[in-house]
């Protein structure tokens, strides 16, 4: 078993992906990890959060990428991209 | 400047700026300088019309005319399918964009681009664009957002339904998509009020207004091969999207940065670079291409005009308890607005426990929205910092003491799911408190107003180089364009970490051949991320130089250690050797391993938002409406400044910007969706005579996840400057503005008609 932590969604996109289900649990130490786990749940979901998402890790924006770590009991937020002027 | 920043040498000075010789010579080449032998003009026919189906193009005789080399349409271009690609904000759809450079079935804005030519000259061009037919199905159109929302408004797609929502719409509109963000419960939030505002506004579509308009030059070979220079934010972007539009590979064109004179997001994307990229491999000759003012007006992207209403509730002694706000964006003629921005951004600065945003975004016919400053920010700021002002009035609370009440924290939960990560907002307000000016008596018809802004600011993906030349200067190229001081700043930060002087550091905005992948130019971006990809590419040539230092003295790297330009014995046992300075190491380069350089790449995250908190003072005329900005001070929280001068003018610009989104900017259309001031006699940006000097104080709290602390500084000064003055002009004559702009003659209707405050 590996470390948890808590996966969220918006409502809308949770709304559009994943039944309405907006909090997860998944075991993970990278954020390919939690992408594999939501994966499996919801198949096709992973190449949505890779292209569609930016990723707050405990309140840290990131992009989206397979390389980031993720720390026990964290909580890894998917919302939408942005984009600057 | 902080106690932290005093112990860097080079990061928080102010020396020359490295681009300053050649542009203040005319040295400097920007997008329509570049020449090349043997080139040809590009010239675009555009639609007269706002909305209208072509029914038939012939370029038979343009063609035929002497001295015309090509002429393409739609036709010279693939055409992809219908599919929206990457994510919801910045989704792209290349059938849309392809449309959007070349029209196909139909044109959706006066404007659109239908055909474009090759001549010898422009003379000749324009006769060839002269002789091309077009027959148009003239249709109605519409431009107002709150127009193009109704059941029965003239549809530009009229196969598109909203997306968003459940269950899917069975009629099209021109709404595009519905968004919506929320936390808490709001009846309850509300319920616990004891005072509400609500209250709705509308704001203008309003130009970057950049100086320097789109041009580029394009030359193909008869192998495929091309190149490309151009004025763009982000020439890895002009390469991809020309590659897609042309369905050519992108490693089959180089594309090289000029110099760029504005952009403010306006360059992120490409307009003419595919149409002279096709022209030029039509015709084996280079072919050049700059666009006139009045085509940037009618032709590129302005941000969203947009109407909102917003409702706020607080309790009698100022703690928000609910928001609720519902935007309603213009996209233009494709979808895309900056609408789930607004929805993000709109309390971001707050704790709000209760909090809901929707947003919808709409297409109109015009030209297609793109990326301006903080995009979608400024826009909901309007709204909602003008209720909130409304709200102190009615608690009887100082403006800034009411907003520090409700301020966000590291750790507050925003509506848009996370909780913020960085604390900056709070040393904003308290750094207007603490301003000698803010106490200071204001006169007759004068008025004070406070408004503060939010934006996320951005990392993701850049690429440096760094090389060591056999004196010890140091090159740097990366692959951001430097349209904010990038240059300084990369330069600064490299003299920083080598411990070298600054001008022994060059910078180089490297072409797309000869540095790694580097995003846009865009978002607040580039300091933090493409100062992060430098910070390492340095690092990487100082552990190679320990290296070397520890070969001549046959020591190992560990007893090696850099610092102030020079490799140092880590400790007295090591041996007694005198310091090797990087140019001494660099002189021995041959005998110790070649060429010193490394290449640093990133996908930088944990990028530190933005806060900007403002007041200014204005003085209304009675009898014109003319607002004065009389004093305008804004506090923004910049992490750390590497070159404070560059900074500051980076928040003077904003607030200039946003000072004409509040008073003058504007499209106006005639009745058949033309534009009747496509130009910057009738498009009144303000001028250095309009305005006051703008006091930028520097707040610094420094981001822990850059080296140096940087946090992004570009964008979020331009969010609080419209209800700023309009919270002043409040203030001064008793009448609250609730759409801008707020020019003489709405003002002095909205003074005449109301006589008494409207905040009620």
């Amino acid at each position: 078993m590996g470390p948890t932590v808590q996966v969220r969604f918006t409502e809308g996109f949770a709304r559009a992906f994943t039944g309405g289900v907006r909090e997860f649990e998944v075991e993970a130490r990278l954020l390919r990890d939690v992408i594999r786990a939501m994966n499996e749940r919801f198949p096709g979901l992973g190449e949505r959060l890779v292209e569609e998402t930016t990723v707050a890790i405990d309140g840290m924006m990131h992009e989206t990428a397979y390389f980031q770590p993720v720390p026990p009991g964290g909580e890894v937020f998917f919302i939408p991209k942005l984009e600057g002027g | 400047m902080s106690a932290e920043a005093k112990e860097f040498k080079w990061v928080g000075t102010r020396p020359v700026r490295p681009d300053g010789v050649p542009k203040v010579t005319g040295r400097a080449q920007y997008g329509a300088d570049y020449r090349l032998p043997g080139e040809l003009i590009g010239k675009v026919l555009r639609s007269p019309h706002a909305h209208a189906r072509i029914r038939g193009i012939d370029t038979s005789k343009a063609e035929a005319l002497p001295g015309v080399r090509a002429v393409v349409t739609s036709a010279d271009f693939p055409d992809h399918p219908f599919a929206y690609i990457g994510p919801e904000r910045v989704a792209q759809n290349f059938w849309h964009i392809t449309r959007n450079i070349m029209a196909r079935e139909k044109v959706l804005y006066e404007g659109h681009a239908v055909a474009a030519v090759a001549a010898p000259s422009a003379a000749v061009a324009e006769e060839a664009l002269s002789l091309i037919e077009v027959d148009y199905e003239v249709l109605p159109h519409v431009i107002d957002v709150d127009e193009a929302m109704k059941p029965d408004a003239p549809l530009l797609f009229e196969d598109m339904t909203t997306r968003g929502v459940e269950p899917a719409p069975d009629k099209p509109s021109n709404i595009s998509k519905r968004v919506e963000f929320g936390i808490g419960d709001l009846e309850a939030g509300f319920a616990a009020a004891d005072h509400i505002v609500e209250k709705s506004f509308r704001t203008a579509p309003v130009h970057q207004g950049y100086i320097e308009t789109h041009a580029c030059m394009a030359r193909f070979d008869a192998d495929g091969q091309g190149e490309i220079w151009s004025s763009s934010q982000g020439h890895f972007v002009v390469r991809a999207m020309t590659a897609k539009l042309l369905g050519i590979s992108p490693g089959d064109i180089r594309a090289t940065a000029l110099e760029i004179g504005g952009g403010f997001g306006g360059k992120t994307i490409v307009y003419l670079d595919p149409l002279a990229a096709a022209l030029s491999r039509k015709c084996s000759q280079p072919v050049r291409m700059q666009m006139t003012r009045e085509e940037v007006f009618k032709a590129t992207g302005p941000t969203s005009g947009a109407s909102m209403s917003v409702k706020i509730g607080c309790t009698d002694d100022g703690k928000i308890t609910a928001a609720d706000a519902t935007f309603n964006f213009q996209a233009g003629a494709f979808p895309g607005s900056p609408v789930v921005n607004a929805c993000m951004c709109a309390f971001a600065p707050y704790d709000i426990e209760n909090a809901r945003t929707v947003g919808y975004d709409v297409v109109c016919n015009r030209p297609k929205a793109a990326a301006y400053r903080a995009p979608g920010s400024p826009i909901s700021a309007f709204g909602v910092e003008s209720v909130l002002d409304m709200l102190a009035k009615k608690t009887g609370m100082d403006p800034v003491e009411f907003r520090l009440k409700n301020a966000a924290r590291q750790g507050t939960q925003m509506v848009y799911g996370p909780k913020l990560s960085h604390d900056g907002y709070v040393e904003t307000l308290e750094a207007l408190m603490a301003h000698p000016d803010y106490k200071k008596p204001i006169g007759p018809n004068q008025g004070r107003g406070v408004a503060s802004g939010f934006w996320f600011n951005g990392g993701g993906e850049s690429s440096a180089t760094v090389h060591v030349n056999d004196d010890g200067t140091v090159i740097v190229g990366s692959g951001s364009v430097d349209v904010g001081g990038s240059r300084a700043s990369m330069a600064l930060m490299a003299a920083e970490t080598f411990g070298v002087d600054y001008d022994k550091v060059r910078c180089v905005v490297s072409d797309t051949a000869s540095v790694g992948y580097t995003h846009v130019t865009g978002g607040s971006r580039v300091t933090f991320a493409t100062g992060i990809a430098v910070h390492q590419a340095c690092n990487k040539v100082i552990d190679d130089l320990r290296q070397r230092a520890a070969m001549i003295w046959d020591v190992d790297v560990d007893a090696v250690e850099w610092r102030d330009g020079a490799a140092h014995p880590a400790g007295a046992n090591v041996g007694d050797f005198e310091p090797l300075t990087i140019g001494e190491l660099a002189a021995k380069r041959a005998l110790t391993g070649g060429p010193i350089g490394a290449a640093g790449t990133t996908n930088a995250g944990a990028q530190a938002p933005g806060f900007s908190s403002q007041f200014c003072d204005i003085e209304v005329d009675p009898e014109t409406g003319h607002v004065q900005v009389l004093r305008f001070i804004a506090a923004q929280d910049v992490g750390r400044a590497i070159h404070p001068s560059y900074v500051e003018g980076q928040i003077q610009g904003g607030v200039v910007q946003g000072i004409g989104w509040a008073l003058n900017e504007e499209y106006i259309y005639d009745d058949k969706g033309r534009l009747e001031n496509a130009g910057f006699l009738d498009y009144r940006v303000p001028v250095a005579s309009d305005l006051p000097m703008i006091d930028a104080v520097l707040v610094e709290v420094p981001n822990p996840s850059h080296p140096y602390g940087v946090k992004g500084v570009g964008e979020v000064n331009i969010c609080p400057p419209m209800a700023a003055i309009a919270n002043a002009i409040d203030q001064a004559v008793d009448t609250r503005m609730y759409e801008l702009p707020m020019s003489p003659p709405r003002l002095l209707a909205a003074m005449d008609a109301n006589g008494a405050d409207g905040d009620d």
